[in-house]
């Protein structure tokens, strides 16, 4: 009885291995994406690269072949896709986020690796350094200039002295954000008041602990907060403190301002690198690159609702203003 | 699928097979539904991580791990029979209290180890075998050296005496046997092999992050039912192989969704596939009883 | 052998369901002797044995077993000195470890475990004679899953686990109950046969009066939480159940399912 069972066993397993693995033709490029999870950033960011090489005339069906997995938010999947990559050994693995980074760095030692989308690649032991990043590995990080943030944020509320930060103290580059906004800080005269809120759910009970404590709000990217912020914005507008962001996205949804990037340029960028190596360059002459244009998005009516009025001209400097 | 994501997929079986073999230990011998096992998993990665990038010695620093999850597994049990606290929500309580703690362990959510020495730094170095291959090798090592230690021990008198206590918990004590000793001792034991599982997971995947023990449970709970109705578990020694064994084929499952040829599957489903093969593997035996039922029926 | 002095145990003290099952309860039991208890349900029998076995929380009194007190003793640690056989076949053992597995736990009763395995501190050539002794045919069962035998044979076997190792007090909890009238009777033989033996101090609660008195050197009636009717030697010898009905009637009780479980 156990041996019917277990011979039966035995058949599906070897079925499963002789499932066809992926073809591959040298005439072809083969570029494999993995994701630590879904979400709009970083969806936004698969998406640039897509385009990029879209428009550098790799074409899907034709000369490149795109295996995109994402792991759910499971690092044991991560490292199970890390390893089906390493075996695929295609051109180029990109890798978004860090934890998916580091699976990849880990498991893929030989392989082209571009990561994006990671805040500290040096912190998170990808690269020895931006300059020179290391024998296969190099990418597009997404630091977030803090010190032009917290610049801005002084510019339009010169008699500002306390500024309140929330994130997500499980993600680690929030954490390394959080980390420069304490120095920049230093410098800037601002003194910083830390809310945590390890889930979307927290957000309201963070942003309240607050009031009364500081003069503005600056939100990091953090994924967690930046997901509920609507209920930061509210909060806010009730009790006249101006929210400030690192993500531009969230202008529109009732931020003051931002100075900002967005995910998808990111994506380009990175997709840039991609296509760079697809023609034959080699990652260890790619430094890692950051955001280094920024661009100013303002909403003039969520100052109003949050008792503050932006100067015309820095309305005028805006390139894009939220009505 | 390619000969590393196979061998990858033996790799991780391995490494989660410590965890079946500790849920087995806490869900079946001692019938305790066990979600320790979620806070325990990074805190051996994170207990292990902190004290390799200093510099303690990879085997230390693993030891070290082991202990923590020991001493996680301990606060549950105190909980559940000091202050007569529902198992399952006691452990629930040390779970969460594990996150908080593992992010002061780590002074952060994530302590990467790429560049460390870690355990399997020697691996690395040997020049006969590829460290995709020595790995899994390593691993099952390990796996294998765990299941003989934990069936030994069940076989003992104590490891007898733990039996009854999951079994019935009344005659144990009209039989003399100390039965909330024996939930601490198995609830320590459960967990020091979850935690050095994730103590091993971290070091072959460059870093410990705070949410990598999220859906361990049900990984561990997956394997061990899983491997309960592909084999039979007429002794230890059989059940607990099956709980490695499950481990192992709930990895190839994966590597196989993942390769996305197959019956069109794709990673994202796989929260889908794990839920809907445990519910095959636990109804399996009823119905095949029925079937069984219904043809002897049949004959009459 | 055991003596109990001045007793009380309530269940819900302080809510509206108060019972005060014992109030100031005297009871002494002297080495060797079997006793059995009889009584309306809810006269407190079960709630002696759970007292003395350690399930049963005290107010106040004392339990003293061999002259040492045993109250405040947690149960698995009492079991160093008592055996007890349940009513329940399933109570008793563990239906999914085999023959060989629970003899083995109950052989390991009264001292503590090591890390060696059972089958070397546990001769199976002993288990086999002790099973063979049982004229059930069990001796060959030994790596069979108790829970594929009948009530009758785990029963047996129950009564084979207490007495494997020696103890001060044998504790017998309605033990035939559940059991066909047959099977019943070949059970209570057994007893017997084993405390006789062993000359055993034994407690058996029984439902049946006949049983009552037809084992057993003294029988007890326990009425709320009294003893009613203490009877030995010659004068229990004389009793029959008809006698024992009517000093129930004598008594004031009135439960006619005691009446006719005859």
């Amino acid at each position: 009885m156990m041996n019917n069972r277990f011979s039966a066993t035995l058949i599906l397993l070897a079925t499963l291995l002789c499932a066809p693995a992926f073809a591959i033709d040298s005439a072809h490029k083969h570029v494999s994406i993995t994701q630590i999870v879904e979400h709009p950033s970083l969806d936004a960011v698969r998406q640039g690269v897509k385009d990029v090489l879209k428009e550098q005339g790799w074409k899907e069906d034709e000369n490149l072949s795109w295996d995109y997995q994402s792991a759910q938010g499971s690092p044991a999947t991560a490292a199970q896709i890390a390893k089906k990559f390493a075996g695929d050994n295609p051109d180029v693995i990109v890798a978004i986020a860090t934890p998916s980074a580091q699976s990849v760095v880990a498991s893929a030692r030989n392989s082209n690796i571009v990561f994006s989308a990671v805040t500290d690649p040096v912190g998170a032991k990808l690269v020895q350094s931006w300059d020179k990043p290391g024998p296969n590995v190099t990418g597009v990080s997404d630091l977030t200039p803090i010190k032009q943030h917290l610049e801005l944020v002084k510019q339009v509320m010169p008699q500002a002295a306390n500024i309140g930060i929330i994130y997500n103290p499980g993600e680690s580059n929030s954490v390394s954000l959080v980390r420069l906004i304490h120095q920049h800080s230093i410098t800037l005269g601002l003194k910083v008041v830390e809310a945590v809120s390890p889930k979307s759910s927290d957000v309201q009970t963070a942003a309240r602990s607050l009031l009364g404590k500081v003069e503005a709000i600056y939100l990091p990217t953090d994924n967690t907060v930046i997901s509920a912020i609507e209920g930061i914005i509210k909060i806010a507008e009730q009790a006249n403190i101006p929210v400030f962001s690192g993500d531009t996205d969230s202008v529109k949804r009732g931020a003051v301002a931002a100075l900002g990037f967005n995910y998808y340029e990111v994506g380009r960028k990175t997709g840039v690198m991609v296509n760079n190596i697809l023609n034959g360059a080699s990652p260890k002459d790619i430094p890692v690159q950051g955001i280094d244009k920024t661009e100013l998005f303002v909403n003039p009516g969520a100052a109003e609702r949050m008792g503050i009025t932006l100067a015309p001209s820095l309305i005028a400097s805006a390139k894009e203003v939220v009505k | 699928m390619n000969s590393f994501a196979f061998f990858g997929a033996l790799e991780t079986g391995f490494i989660f097979a410590l965890v079946a073999l500790g849920v087995f230990i806490s869900f079946r011998v001692l019938d305790f539904p066990d979600l320790t096992v979620d806070g325990s998993f990074p805190l051996g990665a994170a207990t292990s991580a902190t004290l390799l990038v200093v510099g303690v010695h990879p085997v230390l620093a693993t030891l070290c791990a082991c202990v923590s999850g020991a001493i996680a597994g301990l606060l549950t049990a105190w909980l559940n029979v000091r202050l007569h606290i529902l198992h399952l929500l006691a452990s629930i309580l040390t779970m969460i209290a594990l996150y908080s703690i593992n992010l002061r362990i780590m002074n952060g959510p994530n302590t990467p180890l790429l560049g460390v020495e870690t355990i399997l730094s020697p691996i690395d170095q040997l020049d006969f075998l590829p460290y995709y291959i020595a790995y899994p090798i390593a691993f099952a090592v390990i796996a294998f050296s765990a299941l003989l230690v934990v069936v030994s021990f069940l076989k003992s008198e104590t490891g007898l005496a733990m039996r009854a206590t999951g079994a019935n918990p009344r005659m144990a004590r009209a039989n003399g046997v100390n039965t909330t000793k024996m939930i601490f001792l198995g609830m320590a034991i459960s967990n020091a092999l979850v935690a050095l599982a994730g103590s091993l997971f971290a070091q072959s995947q460059g870093s410990a992050d705070v949410t990598m023990g999220v859906g361990i449970i049900v990984i561990g709970l997956a394997s061990v039912i899983g491997g309960e109705a592909l084999l039979s578990t007429n002794t230890l020694l059989k059940w607990a192989f099956a709980c490695i064994l499950g481990s192992l084929l709930y990895r190839i499952v994966v590597a196989v969704a993942l390769n996305g040829n197959v019956l069109g599957l794709q990673a994202q489903d796989l929260n889908l596939v794990t839920a809907i093969l445990v519910t095959l593997a636990i109804v399996a035996p009823k119905l095949k009883a029925k079937f069984k039922h219904y043809l002897r029926g049949l004959k009459a | 052998m055991i003596q109990i002095r001045d007793l009380s145990i309530a269940y819900g003290k302080g809510t509206p369901l108060e019972n005060n099952v014992f109030k100031d309860f005297n009871l002494s039991i002297p080495e060797h002797q079997f006793v059995t208890v009889i009584g309306s349900n809810g006269a407190g029998k079960s709630t002696l044995l759970s007292a003395i076995a350690g399930e049963a929380e005290v107010q106040s009194g004392s339990i003293l077993l061999d002259n040492k007190n045993i109250t405040n003793l947690p149960i698995h640690k009492r079991s160093h000195y008592l055996a007890r056989v349940f009513q329940d076949p399933l109570t008793g053992t563990c239906e999914n470890l085999t023959i060989e597995e629970n003899l083995a736990l109950a052989n390991a009763r009264t001292r503590s475990r090591t890390l060696s395995s059972f089958r070397k501190t546990n001769r199976r050539s002993v288990f086999v004679k002790k099973l063979k002794s049982l004229q059930l045919g069990l001796e060959n069962r030994l790596d069979d899953k108790i829970g594929l035998l009948s009530g009758g044979q785990r029963q047996a076997i129950s009564l084979l686990m207490a007495s494997l190792q020696p103890m001060k007090l044998l504790l017998l909890d309605e033990h035939t109950a559940a059991l066909d009238p047959k099977t019943a009777k070949f059970i209570l033989a057994l007893t017997e046969e084993i405390i006789n033996t062993e000359k055993l101090t034994a407690l058996m609660v029984t439902h049946s009066m006949s049983h009552a008195l037809s084992v057993g050197d003294r029988t007890i009636m326990l009425h709320q939480g009294k003893i009613a009717l203490d009877v030995a030697d010659e004068q229990r010898a004389r009793m029959d159940a008809q006698e024992l009905i009517s000093q129930f009637h004598y008594h004031d009780i009135d439960s006619d399912a005691l009446l006719l479980s005859n």
